[in-house]
């Protein structure tokens, strides 16, 4: 065996062991992101519930809460914000439901940035307002969108649900 | 340098690298020693590695457990009545006191009932996968009200950090903090902190908490 030979088998060698040890760290790193996605849904799922036990007239923001709730940035270019169909009017600052944003602890001990966003949506018509989606078109729903955030997540976690105005709701 | 010289170093280098001696005893046993060197660290980090693959897959399926559980527990619930959180003899209690299980009652008409009405009891047990852990379990009747028993009946959750998952909170009364708010149906607050190594394990606990909202309920 030639010197030359030698060294190309080593780098060969060097190449496959990286190549090992590569597959284990996407392997952690991917593993990691889906427990991070999967307890992002869990306080998604949580938050919801609560939206759940509240009646209809319950369910709205308070876009004044102060600093610590404030809509920022983020919460502004987000695809289900639209200030002209906000549906606001809680004066609560400590109800979870009525901040739009907040932080959360996931099961995995971590936090997570939770926004919250309602709008009133129509499900036939344009939106007039919070009793009217035009003539003939039955009440706009609450739509209650949620989106939890994490550096680690490519993308947010989000979870939807509309809520309609049944009699004693 | 003369370039008679260069050209004999030259020649000397070519001459080495296209040698075919082949190595003496001594180049090949510390070519060995080195291999064997790198093929057992390889080895280790191999071996440690799988070590916390297996570690890792157990404390996701008893992880999985929990949010499965939690997720029929909410089903359930959300068609249920007369929900009310005991303790381990079967007694009622008070708004804000945690307790070790639930009643309630499954009507045939809810996707869990089985077609006829249900009497649903669940409640946690000592573990028989690591002993300073808890088990919830799940016992039907359709006679009457199980009492709590873990012998012949579904396991749902394992790991179980404690034996009292289960809070009724009221507008008044907290569970872990969490208050029922104005003019909202009642709520279950369920905490399922599960974790492999038992409860003073110094590996983080993953906690499952929701708070359930029972739908037959009156609002306060």
């Amino acid at each position: 065996m030639t010197l030359v030979e030698l060294l190309i088998a080593m780098i060969v060698l060097t190449v496959g062991i990286l190549a090992l040890v590569a597959a284990y760290s996407s392997g952690y790193v991917a593993l990691n992101r889906a427990t991070r996605v999967s307890s992002a849904t869990l306080v998604a799922d949580s938050q919801m519930e609560r939206f759940r036990a509240l009646q209809y007239s319950a369910i709205a923001l308070n876009t004044g809460c102060g600093a610590s709730c404030t809509e920022d940035t983020t919460y502004t270019g987000d695809t289900a914000y639209s200030a002209a169909t906000a549906v606001t009017g809680c004066s609560s600052t400590t109800e979870s439901t009525c901040l739009p944003t907040q932080t959360k602890t996931g099961p995995d001990g971590k936090s997570y940035r939770l926004d919250t966003y309602i709008e009133y949506s129509c499900v036939s018509g344009t939106y007039v307002s919070p009793t009217s989606c035009g003539s003939g078109n039955p009440y706009p729903v609450k739509r209650v969108t949620l989106v939890v955030r994490s550096s680690i997540l490519t993308s947010p976690v989000r979870e939807q649900s509309d809520f309609t105005a049944f009699p004693g709701s | 340098m003369h370039s008679p010289t260069r050209a004999r170093l030259s020649r000397r280098a070519r001459a080495r690298a296209t040698a075919e001696d082949g190595f003496t005893l001594i180049e090949l046993l510390v070519s060995m020693v080195i291999l064997l060197i790198v093929m057992a660290s390889l080895a280790s980090v191999l071996v440690s590695a799988t070590n916390s693959e297996v570690d890792a897959n157990n404390r996701f399926q008893a992880q999985e457990q929990a949010r499965t559980g939690l997720t029929f527990l909410t089903r359930e619930l959300h068609c249920a009545s007369a929900v009310a959180v005991i303790n381990t003899s079967g007694s009622a209690l008070a708004a804000g006191t945690a307790g070790a299980g639930i009643t309630e009652t499954v009507p045939s008409s809810c996707a869990t009932s089985g077609g006829q009405t249900l009497y649903v009891t669940w409640c946690t047990a000592a573990s028989t996968l690591n002993t300073s852990d808890w088990a919830l379990y799940r016992m039907t009747s359709t006679a009457s009200q199980p009492t709590c028993t873990s012998s012949g009946q579904v396991k749902w959750v394992d790991y179980l950090t404690t034996s009292t998952p289960f809070c009724l909170p009221s507008t008044t009364a907290a569970c872990s903090g969490v208050l029922r708010p104005a003019s909202s149906l009642p709520m279950l607050h369920v905490a399922m902190p599960v974790n492999l190594n038992g409860p003073t394990s110094t590996i983080a606990t993953y906690d499952v908490v929701d708070d359930i909202a029972l739908r037959n309920g009156a609002r306060s």
